[in-house]
């Protein structure tokens, strides 16, 4: 095995130990956690690997949320068939919105972004006869296979995540992806070589909303419910957390940055309910000291960490 | 459908159109001449509401209270945004894209759980005097009579800010520096205490902005989440750092916001991201915008 491995075995080897040593509650985290980290992953390929920022992530994160959710509650769908078919809704939402997306770099893309992912929100949240408007919807249970305690649904989580992290690094590993790191180094050679940028940036965004959409999926069976509230750009802000807490320039990075802000989250949560305040401390203080995020300034610390084939940052912007 | 309410309806959008006006002129401000979208200024718009309700309350038994108060809350809040550029937004001009927005967005969830501090979670309401508590009728058409003085004051500070960028030597340095920061900067102009002083008015404004909102109905938290979304497209509307663009663009969102509402009242949020993402696709600079920024 090579060594590149070590740290993502390590960390599975954990998720999968955990759940029997911490008591439930902290099952639900974990779970969180990965549905987040998936989430985040997904982002990452807009913003590390492309080197745009979306600020509207969380609308394919809402519309496979959404898919699930309607597809069980409404025609009792089984959740496996659920997954793929809302990634691809997703998929199909970004073909559409980023087609116009792409078209923009810098600032505008990202309030495109945003503007679009109101749009979605304020769709779903108006269309009471169809999405339930700000009620949600209610009832979404896992399959009866999975029971009703913490644990199976957890590694149910674990394995479709863990699947869909490595379509990713796939991805993130193929020409495709190195295509991509031209792309956010310099958009304007990579143009020179003949690459359809526009075309390029397209199939990223939807390969990113249907990973979004997929993490979303998965989030209405644990929460026994969804509700607008995901597509929000409040909702939007997270991935960028935790892609910058964990490092936006390490594959991992934006999991364990996932990991830093839920398990922050439910402990801060236990004793206050100012968490806002918190978080939004905690941020200025990583941006501010550390701008590579944890994994990046671990990196930085002990450079034997440092791998070649990450998607580590070109020195033209 | 009858003439008047159709006015009616054209005269509540021209008033939201003003509030917008008066929250998105900063924020507008504040971009065109730092390159900073300020995630934090709604929140400051509502620190300005609940600054003009502590003055109110402390000087309640004289009637300038009520006018007093809204002036006042716009230099608390100013001085609030003056802290909070020499502290932190100082140390992000150079930074990237995504530094400043988490850095203003981060600074805006602090805010809104400062202000959960302060004034705590009940509703904070101003009672209005005598004089504009009743509506007023203009052509048959019922108008609330403190909208009166929104719209003016909206368009004060739209002919103030008009005046200071066309007229003053200040203003003209802010002009120069929307154009072009380097030239400005290399025509020994100090770029730092020009940014602080922009940022500081910019604040001022939402804060004032606030003031004006606080009488109109209770104050109360999470207000603030909703209209800095709109004051976003305003602001892409009409054009970042265009005063003209930003006064348009308010008072398209306003009347679209208020006719939608008439025949399609789910439509009518929709609508503005629709707008706003034409314009973002078609001329992202906006209506009166530059096209050379990028």
């Amino acid at each position: 095995m090579k060594s590149k491995f070590l740290f993502p075995a390590a960390l599975f080897l954990l998720a999968v130990v955990l759940p029997y040593i911490v008591p439930e509650f902290w099952v639900h985290v974990l779970t969180e956690i990965l549905i987040m980290g998936l989430f985040a992953a997904s982002f990452n390929m807009i913003f590390g690997y492309m080197g745009q920022l979306t600020f509207g992530h969380a609308a394919y994160y809402g519309v496979g949320a959404y898919t699930t959710g309607l597809l069980m509650v409404k025609a009792n769908v089984p959740l496996l068939v659920c997954l793929p078919l809302s990634m691809l809704s997703a998929g199909l939402c970004a073909a559409v919105l980023g087609y116009f997306c792409v078209k923009l770099r810098g600032i505008y893309f990202a309030i495109l972004t945003m503007a679009f992912g109101q749009l979605v929100y304020y769709i779903i949240f108006q269309w009471y006869s169809f999405t339930g408007g700000d009620n949600g919807l209610q009832g979404i249970v896992p399959p009866a296979f999975l029971g009703k305690a913490a644990n199976p649904y957890y590694f149910f989580t674990l394995i479709i995540v863990t699947l869909g992290m490595i379509a990713l690094w796939k991805i993130s590993e193929s020409p495709f992806g190195y295509t991509m790191r031209a792309i956010r180094d310099n958009a304007e050679r990579t143009e020179f070589i003949g690459i359809n940028v526009q075309r390029y940036m397209h199939l990223n965004f939807i390969i990113a909303a249907m990973f979004a959409g997929l993490a979303g999926a998965l989030w209405g069976p644990f929460n026994r419910s969804v509700a607008p509230d995901l597509c929000s750009w409040q909702h939007s802000g997270m991935p960028v957390f935790m892609a910058v807490m964990g490092g936006p320039f390490n594959f991992l990075g934006p999991l364990v940055g996932s990991a830093i802000y839920t398990l922050l989250m439910a402990f801060v949560t236990s004793f206050t309910e100012y968490w806002p305040m918190v978080s939004g401390i905690v941020i200025i203080v990583v941006v501010l000291v550390m701008p590579g995020g944890l994994l990046g300034m671990l990196e930085d610390k002990f450079p034997f960490l440092r791998r070649k084939d990450d998607s580590e940052k070109g020195t033209e912007g | 459908m009858d003439i008047t309410s159709l006015f009616t309806q054209f005269l509540s959008g021209l008033t939201y159109g003003t509030i917008l006006f008066l929250v998105a002129a900063g924020l507008s401000l504040i971009f065109g001449v730092m390159n900073i979208l300020n995630f934090a200024h709604a929140a400051l718009w509502l620190m300005g509401a609940y600054f003009s309700y502590t003055f109110w309350n402390l000087m309640q038994e004289h009637s300038f209270a009520f006018w007093l108060s809204i002036p006042l809350a716009g230099l608390a809040a100013g001085a609030v945004g003056w802290v909070m550029e020499v502290v932190l937004i100082k140390r992000i001009y150079k930074r990237e894209l995504y530094e400043q927005l988490l850095i203003t967005y981060s600074i805006a969830l602090i805010l809104s759980d400062t202000i959960k501090l302060t004034w705590g979670v009940t509703n904070k309401l101003i009672v209005r005097p005598e004089m504009i508590r009743k509506p007023v009728f203009i052509f048959g058409a019922p108008l609330d009579s403190y909208f009166i003085f929104v719209i003016l004051a909206g368009a004060a500070v739209a002919i103030g800010l008009w005046w200071f960028l066309k007229y003053t030597r200040y203003g003209h340095i802010v002009k120069a520096a929307v154009f072009s920061r380097e030239m400005v900067g290399a025509l020994g102009i100090p770029i730092p205490r020009i940014y602080t002083w922009v940022f500081t008015l910019g604040i001022f404004l939402a804060g004032f902005a606030g003031g004006i909102q606080a009488p109109i109905g209770s104050i109360t938290l999470g207000m603030d989440t909703a209209i800095i979304i709109q004051a976003f497209c305003v602001v892409v509307i009409g054009g970042f750092g265009s005063l003209l663009g930003t006064l348009v663009g308010s008072l398209i969102v306003g009347e679209v916001m208020s006719f939608t509402i008439l025949f399609w009242p789910e439509g009518a949020m929709v609508l503005i991201f629709v707008i706003t993402a034409a314009i973002l696709i078609v001329r992202p600079w906006g209506l009166f915008g530059t096209p050379m920024r990028t």
